[in-house]
């Protein structure tokens, strides 16, 4: 083998023990030898301090989408959405929960639960890359009638969810029990998005999801 | 949902990683990520059940990849390296020098010629065997090793040069 490609074969561990122990004993008597090994050492080490961050970034909602196309068409599942919602979380659990309280998220109204306090505030009003907030707003759509949609997760609730823009306002169409992840952090989107969530997205969503520059131009148009 | 499904959820970040390698900017690589489990669900029934999914998945990448730059090409459409320096407001002075040195390092790698760029992603980042970085790209170990030395020998010029 090539010195150079011995030395790149020690760097990524791919030499077998024997060699590697004839490497090493080059290296003790070798200064020349070793700068070259550090200066691997160091490459490797900044090639992946670069994109290790990308391993905690959320993945977008859409990929997870993507990985799990229909997964309730797929069963033939087609419930109502507020079968679904019914399904995941109990009207009796809303109210155990405290979501239906006079501070909590949700208010019924005309047959449904349309956000309320911080919750609406922070659909109404928060853009997907606003950063960190207890209240978290991901993928922003319209759905076939040409409402808004957007899904959140709340910490201070413990409830992710979508809901669509009404002149009611935000009225939910999908809630899951959801909480963050240890140490208060948002554990991975992707993983994280309940499925009752990811199957009322799937079934509500006509066309793309809005990119960044059509979710602050809806926003601002007070998704009308 | 059912256990491929599961599964490439669950690699989902690590393909979002190869994906930044590969295409650079966050928005071309979710799009490549995107393209690359669309194919693999498409494509399930390759699978063999006991092998590797990543290395399966990533190789379906590598050609999603290729067939994307091809395109572009056609296209005439000039890739070049995003603007840095977007967002560092309100971070710390630390998270901002890491972000700076995070895009030098991402310029050097965008100057890499494919083969290259492929052989640092799989074996430098993604931490893949010799063996297993041959396979995913379909080439015989002698020819990733040397592709390999090369990038390695570019990125050091690159980086060191500064």
């Amino acid at each position: 083998m090539e010195r150079d490609e011995r030395l790149a074969a020690y760097v990524d561990g791919e030499l077998d023990a024997a060699d590697r122990v004839a490497f090493e004993s080059e290296l003790a008597s070798d200064p020349e030898l070793r700068g070259r090994v550090e200066r691997q050492l160091t490459l490797r080490r900044r090639l992946q301090a670069a994109f290790q961050p990308v391993l905690d970034e959320p993945v977008p909602l859409q990929l997870t989408l993507a990985a799990q196309p229909a997964n309730a068409r797929a069963r033939g599942w087609r419930a109502p959405h507020w079968a679904a919602m019914a399904a995941c979380l109990a009207a009796g659990v809303l109210v155990g929960r405290g979501l239906l309280t006079e501070r909590g998220p949700l208010v019924a109204r005309d047959g449904g639960l349309v956000a309320r306090g911080e919750l609406a505030g922070a659909l109404e009003e928060r853009l997907a890359a606003d950063g960190p907030a207890p209240i978290r707003v991901g993928l922003s759509f319209r759905d076939a009638k040409g409402r808004y949609c957007r899904t959140f997760q709340s910490a201070p609730d413990q409830l992710a969810g979508v809901a669509c823009r009404e002149s009611a306002g935000w009225r939910a169409q999908a809630l899951a029990a959801w909480s963050p992840g240890p140490e208060g952090r948002y554990r991975q989107a992707g993983s994280d998005t309940p499925a009752p969530v990811l199957s009322a997205v799937d079934e509500l969503i006509a066309g793309p999801p809005l990119d960044a520059a059509a979710e602050r131009a809806a926003r601002d148009r007070r998704w009308k | 949902m059912d256990p491929i499904q599961r599964q490439i959820v669950d690699l989902l970040p690590r393909l979002r990683r190869l994906a930044r390698v590969l295409a650079g900017q966050p928005a071309d690589a979710d799009d490549l990520v995107q393209q690359t489990v669309e194919r693999a669900l498409a494509a399930r029934g390759q699978w063999r059940p006991g092998t590797r999914l990543d290395s399966w998945m990533f190789r379906i990448m590598k050609n999603a990849w290729i067939d994307e730059t091809r395109v572009r090409r056609r296209r005439g459409a000039v890739l070049a390296p995003e603007e840095e320096g977007e967002n560092v407001g309100g971070a710390s002075a630390r998270a901002a020098e890491a972000r700076l040195e995070a895009a030098e390092v991402e310029r050097a790698i965008a100057r890499l010629p494919q083969e290259q760029r492929l052989a640092v992603a799989l074996v430098l980042v993604e931490g893949l065997s010799y063996k297993e970085a041959a396979e995913v790209l379909g080439v015989p170990q002698g020819t990733l090793t040397s592709r390999l030395g090369r990038g390695r020998q570019a990125l050091l010029a690159e980086l060191e040069g500064g």
